[in-house]
């Protein structure tokens, strides 16, 4: 399945990088993560509740940062695992600096198996661009933010 | 395919219903016809811990007329709102869709409120509330409120019910002079379910369009309102012309669902053809 499309928050692209590599923000904007702790350089482990309505599911995940250039690209991957199945996938990121505004143009592409696939095949593509949207809709908030300590993470 | 543990209450009355609620939060849910709701247990990707059952409160389950609406109880199943001859005369759209639903047994079993508060994004019912301009009528321990058909509907399997709250009734204006309806379908073989559904409620005086209302559900993660092919439809003749030119924009301002079943492209195809066809079905009955 792909994710893909722009967004474009309205804070400087040196900010908005700098929170899509701290673990802290990131926390934040990925929808249900409860918890992400460091195991390595750009390594991570999350805790997830990941679902849609009611419909949720517990996944333990590992989520690593590659390829990073600051300020301008990298690429996320995350594999995780719970009850309800599996998901595995990558997405890059490239952000382009557009008058102290900044696009984010993403790419993914996410594999879904297990029981949700074979139940909720119909949702899947829907949930993925919901939750990407919640995604940004943090990270705008947290970037357009005037507290400057938002962006270090605390 | 055998659920995690829970308790089961059988609720006596509404308000035992919502005192339950109250009292066990989130880690309670309705049971209402429980077709969506055992499946997702049975499966464990629900798992509540309290299952609360509206099903022995007989007062929930009625079609009746009053004060200019037609009132519908929140636990009315599917069969009944199918057979019920006041639907049949007064609101024809309520009855056609609900035999476009499901299977048998969910007819039987399921309510029109379990699966409005359920809020499948590939549901019929939600299509038709939203072409009717019905009200949802909440419960909760501060009495009730009232939720347009258009503000309930939030996204895929989220509604504007607030927790605590407890769909009691579904009202539907009663219809100003002769409505052309219809609800019109692409059923997915295997579920049941709408690939695409378009219910239109629409009056028609001299040959012209007075009113549209278009409904449209398993298209988007939520259904909507086609308010692009209701403007281009209102106050004009319902010829060959403006069909086309109205259908074009049926899925327009929405995300259009993707699945193995049907591209995006293929349903935003199927929600043009399918709305024309939902719009001359139905004035062709009121011909």
């Amino acid at each position: 399945m792909k994710i893909e499309g722009t967004q474009k928050i309205g804070a400087p692209r040196d900010r908005i990088f700098a929170a899509l590599v701290d673990p802290a923000i990131l926390q934040k904007c990925i929808p249900g993560c409860e918890q992400m702790e460091k195991t390595g350089d750009n390594q991570y482990k999350a805790k997830l509740t990941a679902g849609v309505g009611p419909v949720k599911g517990i996944f333990t995940a590992t989520i690593s940062l590659q390829e990073i250039v600051a300020p301008e690209h990298y690429k996320l991957v995350v594999e995780g695992k719970g009850q309800p199945g599996f998901v595995k996938g990558s997405g890059e990121l490239n952000l382009r600096d557009d008058g102290g505004a900044t696009e984010i143009q993403y790419t993914g592409d996410v594999n879904v198996g297990g029981l949700i696939a074979s139940v909720g095949q119909r949702m899947i593509q829907a949930t993925a661009n919901m939750l990407t949207g919640r995604f940004f809709k943090v990270l705008e908030a947290e970037t357009i933010s005037n507290n400057p300590a938002s962006s270090t993470g605390t | 395919m055998i659920p995690a543990n829970f308790d089961y209450i059988a609720a006596k009355s509404l308000d035992e219903a919502i005192s339950l609620l109250a009292k066990h939060k989130d880690d309670a849910k309705i049971l209402a016809g429980g077709h969506s709701l055992l499946p997702a247990m049975k499966l464990r990707l629900m798992q509540p811990k309290v299952l609360i059952d509206l099903g022995r409160i007989r007062d929930l389950s009625y079609i009746k007329e009053e004060g200019g609406q037609i009132r519908i109880g929140a636990m009315t199943t599917h069969f009944q709102i199918e057979i019920s001859d006041v639907l049949r005369r007064s609101c024809p759209l309520l009855p056609e869709t609900a035999g476009h639903l499901g299977d048998m047994q969910v007819r039987n079993k399921g309510t029109v409120g379990g699966s409005l508060a359920h809020s499948d994004p590939a549901a019929d019912w939600p299509a038709a509330i939203l072409a009717l301009d019905a009200e949802i009528i909440a419960a909760s321990a501060k009495g009730d409120r009232v939720i347009k058909a258009t503000d309930f509907f939030v996204e895929m399997l989220t509604t504007s019910l607030e927790p605590g709250e407890i769909l009691r009734e579904i009202r539907i204006p009663a219809a100003k002079g002769k409505a052309a309806q219809a609800y019109v379908k692409v059923r997915h073989p295997a579920s049941g379910f709408a690939v695409v559904g378009v219910a239109v409620n629409l009056s028609i005086n001299g040959g012209k369009c007075q009113s549209a209302a278009i409904g449209i559900t398993g298209v988007s993660p939520k259904a909507y309102r086609a308010s692009k092919v209701e403007s281009a439809l209102k106050g004009n003749a319902l010829d060959a012309k403006t069909l086309s030119a109205a259908c074009a924009h049926a899925a327009d301002g929405v995300d259009v669902n993707s699945d193995l079943y049907a591209s995006a492209e293929y349903r935003k195809q199927l929600a043009t053809v399918y709305t024309r066809r939902a719009i001359e079905t139905a004035t062709a009955r009121v011909k």
